[in-house]
């Protein structure tokens, strides 16, 4: 049940999915692998629409060099761990949301017991290896990956459905080597809010998700565009894997 | 009797936009592109490595489907279509 106090924080979106949908986004729990430029929109978003329970999950420590992009951080927390520093954001945006923020960098022992009962995972990493590794764990939960990337102008997003739709090996198979990537705070504002909307359509089981689409932005010439994209029937990582027989958001 | 090559992302700055071939139909994937690159040093080397081959991250969609990297030495590119190039992009 929603208390007064929430009817009334999210009175202009209840007009858009109803209480229903609302009490849907409360029961649901969502983990967010990374606090930086796309984890930042992406958990701003997540904790205003009410999601209920939103799992965070960082190694790092606020450096003026984030800044630029990483929102959630501000000047005077330099030097905080990120994860004290978005929990304490992340709660006072929204005091009606449970907060789990986890400092610890997210590795093959670690993955499948962080990401925990969660709905979906939502990869706001800067790098392959460890995306590789949310997918595996999304392929093995069979629970959606919401994948997002940036550089520069650039970004890329897509969701994946495990068994349904491709997943990152699928279309990335090698991951482009490591780099001190250029970025602007812009860019991971546009991808992380596509991210957070796909998540709130797939909880709301409203709309067309950006499955078998890779979404490309190129901000320098203002133009989204999408590229078709198909499973790979020998991926190594999802080869042979089945639909979920209920497909669509987890029942609680 | 055109083939329609789009470069993404910095392989587009560096390249150009769409680019519409005539009379290429038949020729190998990796050279019409290799052949399409070559104009520009630098978006040349952004996406062959030192051999010529494609680098190994970078994405080639043929039609929407992505073709492994070995298969771009053998397919040939026909009427109508459409190749994507891009690199995955990684930062966060």
């Amino acid at each position: 049940m929603l208390s007064e106090r929430e009817r009334e924080r999210y009175k202009r979106q209840v007009m858009l999915f109803g209480e229903d949908g609302q009490e849907q986004l409360k029961k649901a729990e969502i983990f967010i692998a990374g606090a930086g430029g796309l984890g930042s929109p992406i958990a701003i978003y997540l904790a205003v629409a009410g999601v209920g329970t939103i799992t965070i999950a960082d190694m790092d420590v606020v450096d003026q060099s984030n800044l630029n992009r990483q929102i959630l951080h501000y000047d005077r927390d330099i030097g905080k761990k990120k994860t004290v520093s978005a929990e304490e954001k992340l709660t006072a945006l929204n005091p009606d949301i449970t907060i789990r923020a986890i400092d610890c960098r997210i590795d093959e022992t670690n993955a499948a017991d962080l990401v925990g009962n969660a709905d979906g995972i939502v990869d706001a990493m800067d790098n392959y290896p460890t995306r590789y590794l949310l997918n595996d764990t999304a392929l093995a939960k069979k629970i959606p990956l919401f994948h997002g990337a940036i550089r520069g102008f650039y970004g890329q997003a897509t969701t994946i459905i495990p068994g349904t739709t491709p997943c990152l090996k699928c279309i990335f198979p090698n991951a482009p080597p490591k780099e001190v990537f250029p970025v602007v705070g812009v860019t991971a504002g546009v991808i992380g809010t596509v991210q957070a909307t796909e998540v709130l359509k797939y909880l709301l089981k409203s709309g067309d998700l950006l499955t078998n689409r890779l979404f490309i932005w190129d901000g320098l010439l203002a133009r989204g565009e999408e590229i078709y994209a198909e499973r790979i029937s020998c991926c190594p990582a999802c080869g042979g894997l089945n639909p979920e027989t209920t497909p669509g958001g987890k029942k609680k | 009797m055109t083939v329609k090559v789009r470069f993404f992302a910095r392989f587009r700055e560096l390249l150009g936009t769409d680019i519409l071939l005539e009379k290429k139909s038949g020729m190998v994937l990796a050279t019409l592109v290799r052949e399409l690159a070559e104009k520009k040093m630098d978006g040349y080397e952004a996406i062959f490595d030192e051999k010529g081959n494609f680098r190994e991250f970078v994405i080639v969609m043929r039609n929407g489907k992505r073709l492994e990297l070995s298969e771009t030495m053998t397919v040939k590119v026909a009427d109508g279509d459409e190749i994507a190039v891009f690199p995955p992009v990684a930062g966060g």
